[in-house]
This record gives C-alpha cells, sequence and structure tokens, in this order.
C-alpha cells in the first residue's frame, strides 16, 4: 500500500511561498512604521495632538 | 434558463509570485522621488519652524500618495502599457500584478496617505493630498489621456502640486510662493513630456494616445515645445524680480533657462535625421536637471539663511 498522502488543498511552489513571505514582512513593516509615527506625532504634539487647522 | 454554464472548466485560484520589487514597481520610483524632492523644497521654505517628526511624516503620506497615483496609473492603463515599449515591462503586462492586485494596493495605499496626513499633520494638506490623486487618476488617467492632446498640459497639474501640498502642511493654509512652485513645474511639464512623446511617437501613435506629435505632428510639437519654453523661462525668473525669491535663484534660474531654451531653439530648428532626435533627446535630459537645479538652488537659500542669515 502507498503510504504516501495526497495532499487536499492548493500545494504553494517555493517561488509562491518565498514571494508570499516577503509580502508578509513588507505588509508588516508597513504596518510598523504606521504605528510609530501615529506614536511619534502623539508625542511631539503631546495634548495637542487633536489641536489642528481644519 | 440559468445563466451559469456548469460545462465550463473551473480554472483553479491564480496563485501571486510577484515580489516586493514588483509592488515597488507600481509606485513609479522615478517619479516618486521627484515628487519628494519638490515637496521637500515646499516644505523648507514655507515660513516658521516644522518639527522633524512632522516634516517627515508629511513627505511621507506625499510620497505614497504619489505611489498610490502610480499604481492606480498602472491599474487603468495596463491595456496601453502592454502596447508601448517604454511600459511593456511594468508588472501589470508583464503577468506579475494582476489589475484587481493594483487596483487594492493604489487604493490602500491613497487612503492611508491621506487619512495620515490629514490626522497627523493637518486636514488641508490632506485634502490637497486627496485632490492631487483624485486629479492625476481620475481627470488625467481615466479622462484625458485618451482624449486630448492637451493632456498633459492639463493633467501636469497634479505632478504640480506635491510643494504646495508640503507647503500647506508645514503652515495649514496656501500662500503665493507654493503657487509660484506649481506654477514652474506646470509650465515645465508639457517641454518635457512633448520631447519625450517626439522620441517615442510610434510607441505612444500604436496604444492609440492622442499625444501632441501624433495628433498634430512633430512640426507642431516642436513649435509648441518653444513656446512654452519661453513662459516657463519666464514664469521661474519672475519669483525673483518679485522679491519672492534671492539673487541667487534669479540668476540661476537665468543660466539655466538659457539652457533650456537654447536646447528648444535647436529642437525647433532641427527637423530631419539623427541631429533632430539627438536635440530632442538632449532638451528631455536637460529638462530633468533644470527642473532638479532650480529646486535645489531654493534648498540651498534655505540652507544658506539657516547658517549663516547674516550673510544672506
Amino acid at each position: 500500500m502507498d503510504d504516501k498522502r495526497v495532499p487536499n488543498g492548493i500545494i504553494l511552489t517555493e517561488a509562491q511561498k518565498k514571494s508570499r513571505r516577503q509580502r508578509s514582512i513588507a505588509i508588516a513593516l508597513a504596518l510598523g512604521v504606521l504605528v510609530v509615527l501615529f506614536f511619534a506625532v502623539t508625542i511631539v504634539r503631546g495634548p495637542a495632538v487633536l489641536v489642528r487647522p481644519i | 434558463m440559468s445563466v451559469i454554464d456548469h460545462n465550463a472548466i473551473e480554472l483553479p485560484p491564480r496563485i501571486s509570485e510577484a515580489d516586493v520589487a514588483d509592488y515597488i514597481a507600481l509606485l513609479k520610483p522615478r517619479v516618486m522621488s521627484l515628487v519628494i524632492f519638490t515637496a521637500l523644497v515646499g516644505l523648507l521654505i514655507a515660513p516658521g519652524h516644522v518639527h522633524p517628526v512632522l516634516a517627515f511624516t508629511s513627505i511621507l503620506c506625499i510620497a505614497v500618495g504619489a505611489g498610490a497615483s502610480g499604481a492606480l496609473n498602472m491599474w487603468y492603463e495596463s491595456d496601453i502599457d502592454a502596447l508601448m515599449s517604454r511600459t511593456a515591462n511594468r508588472p501589470i503586462p508583464r503577468g506579475r500584478v494582476t489589475r484587481p492586485e493594483a487596483l487594492t494596493f493604489g487604493m490602500t495605499l491613497a487612503f492611508f496617505s491621506v487619512m495620515t496626513l490629514g490626522i497627523l499633520v493637518n486636514w488641508v494638506a490632506g485634502a490637497l493630498l486627496a485632490f492631487t490623486i483624485f486629479f492625476y487618476v481620475v481627470i488625467y488617467t481615466m479622462a484625458l489621456k485618451r482624449w486630448t492632446a492637451q493632456n498633459i498640459v492639463i493633467g501636469g497639474a497634479a505632478g504640480a502640486l506635491p510643494p504646495v501640498v508640503a507647503w500647506a502642511a508645514a503652515t495649514g493654509s496656501l500662500s503665493v510662493e507654493p503657487l509660484l512652485l506649481f506654477l514652474i513645474i506646470f509650465f515645465w511639464t508639457p517641454p518635457h513630456f512633448w520631447a519625450l512623446a517626439l522620441f517615442r511617437t510610434d510607441d505612444y501613435a500604436r496604444a492609440g494616445v492622442p499625444m501632441l506629435p501624433v495628433v498634430a505632428g512633430p512640426d507642431a510639437t516642436r513649435l509648441q515645445i518653444l513656446l512654452y519654453t519661453i513662459v516657463l523661462v519666464a514664469v521661474a525668473f519672475a519669483p525673483w524680480p518679485l522679491g519672492y525669491f534671492d539673487a541667487v535663484y534669479g540668476v540661476t534660474s537665468l543660466v539655466l533657462g538659457a539652457g533650456m531654451l537654447t536646447l528648444a531653439i535647436s529642437v525647433y530648428r532641427r527637423r530631419e535625421g539623427s541631429g533632430a532626435l539627438r536635440a530632442t533627446r538632449k532638451l528631455f535630459a536637460f529638462s530633468i536637471l533644470y527642473l532638479f537645479a532650480l529646486f535645489a538652488t531654493l534648498l540651498l537659500e534655505v540652507v544658506a539663511h539657516a547658517v549663516a542669515p547674516s550673510i544672506w
């Protein structure tokens, strides 16, 4: 009896896995920058963070 | 009767192999670098002090907004990009990124850049950035580009707005100086892009884009390049006698303007053979240097004022 199991669903190639990992890291970095940016501006502006020209 | 064809072949879902470089290419990095530079000048010549964190945030948002415009432009123009040698290697025509992926990417960046600029800096700048993206994507890309030979004249307004957005980010308002920067880029755009269109006429004709050389012919384009260059040189020089920018800028503007005018005259006079092509390519290359040097001079004036205010 063949012991190998046929996996269900889509199997990603190595190239697809690599590019997906790259994209995930880029999204994580972008979100990180956004969080740091909001934090830094809140510190810089202090209590006046919501006071700005409309 | 069912509208679904149950005998149709079910295709497996497409798995993207697009890497980060493909998405960076969607942002049009070379255009973005010019946007960053002109916005930086707009921000630094603005009166008053801007905190470095807010300055960085502003430039980042403007850069991302410009990138979003590029991605949305590539989403809409992928059909004609595939037909032109200059753009056939872009991620969508190459099959690296699909149109819906580019649309989602562009819309996400546009949303976050505008909202971040509005929330963290001010809503005048945020609204102006939103207008810039709208103008580039909807007015220029969707409406004008395939409809009129004046596409890049009117559409040039989108490329001219970044220093205005940056000024608004620094001051929360608008003034004459950023509008002068706007006018310089606005009148620089036609000679720059028509020079490119002159040596890419076949490309544009194949794609059905009504650029001026395709619609009106090369001779009419050469005349328009010369006329717009005369206006550009005058507009770029005007801020000095009007008292907005210093003498160093005025003299630099004159010298660079003389170079630009000489090359535009050369393009107008040389109409045949390799000499004509060389003249057009020279004007195209010099026009990039012209704008960069003009804005770099303004940047140097700001630095000089900060370092040695008594001398300046």
